[in-house]
């Protein structure tokens, strides 16, 4: 086989291995590893609350899809089956709160009601609170 | 006669403001589809859900993006593609319970129940009728009930290659484990 026949083959085996690696690196995506990733804001439980409860639009606009760490006092701990756990922090409002759902809670009874904890998760949005998924507790802060 | 109507009239407004309403805020709606390749299965623990037991209505409003998906990939084809969950953020369902006498809520028990009403996904209303089960407990009320929905009816529209690899609707089942509003 001439010289360029065989560079012309490599070629497109090597761009045709690299379409199949890149879809199945694609398809394989997780979700964002919200303990180790850095947060897009910083805020407390109150602060976030407010926000949306003043303007959800400006706050659905700003929060929705990025990644929050919040900051609060875990007010409820609710396991909703067998694997996920909604915590909800404490806010200024008594019929409105942040709702942080862990959809794999490893360790739930290392936390409890009247604890100040940091969250991270990413923000879905307000229904009667803030709702937050795929969090993860970031330990060592106050 | 002019006093059983005041006292009807009465009795009406004692149980208005006692009307007993129940709640929850981790309410649970999932959906399933079968498919050669992969199954479709999503969860959501966040709906909020309120029932009044005097009226038997019930209402429940989910977060699209508070669905799960294991895949992220098809989390994310879910909300950008196919719900566009940024124009269409949540969903409601408005309806009643239709055999509420039938439903004793002072004793524990399961009861079967029809709820009909009004569903909204991206917008588009359609009424639905659905058989559950209301399961009175010690503190609470579980309301628990399955159907089907077609993703056209709500003008989902999933691309005709794909398509045929679903089933043409998806199971969608409700879990709500509602405690009683305290009075204020």
């Amino acid at each position: 086989m001439k010289l360029y026949v065989k560079i012309a083959l490599f070629v497109v085996l090597f761009i045709a291995v690299s379409g199949i690696l890149a879809a199945l690196i694609l398809y394989n995506k997780k979700h964002p590893d919200t303990a180790k990733a850095k947060p897009d804001f910083v805020v407390t439980a109150t602060v976030l609350q407010k926000e949306f409860e003043d303007n959800e639009a400006a706050a659905s606009a700003r929060y929705i899809n990025k990644i929050l760490e919040v900051s609060g006092t875990i007010v409820t701990i609710t396991p909703t089956d067998s694997i996920s756990t909604n915590i909800s922090l404490k806010t200024g409002s008594d019929v409105s709160s942040v709702i942080c759902n862990f959809h794999k809670m490893t360790n739930p009874s290392r936390v409890k009601t009247g604890d100040e904890i940091s969250i991270r998760g990413e923000c879905s949005g307000f229904l009667m609170d803030v709702l937050l998924k795929n969090c993860a507790v970031i330990p060592g802060r106050k | 006669m002019k006093r059983l109507f005041l006292l009807a009239f009465f009795l009406n407004i004692v149980f208005a403001v006692n009307g007993q309403k129940y709640m929850t805020k981790n309410g649970f709606i999932g959906f399933y589809s079968h498919t050669p390749m992969e199954d479709i299965k999503a969860d959501n623990n966040q709906v909020v859900g309120v029932l009044d037991i005097s009226t038997g209505e019930m209402v429940f409003q989910a977060l699209i993006k508070s669905f799960h998906f294991d895949r992220a990939l098809m989390e994310e084809h879910f909300n950008e593609n196919y719900m566009e969950s940024e124009k269409f953020p949540k969903s409601l369902f408005k309806g009643k319970i239709t055999n509420l006498a039938s439903v004793d809520f002072s004793k524990t028990g399961t009861y079967d129940v029809t709820v009909e009403g009004d569903l909204t996904i991206r917008d588009v209303t359609n009424k639905i009728s659905t058989k559950g089960t209301i399961e009175v407990v010690n503190g609470g009320i579980n309301a628990n009930s399955k159907f089907n929905i077609v993703p056209e009816d709500y003008k989902i529209t999933i691309p005709g290659v794909v398509r045929d690899k679903f089933d043409k609707s998806m199971a969608v089942t409700v879990t709500m484990k509602y405690t009683p509003i305290a009075n204020k």
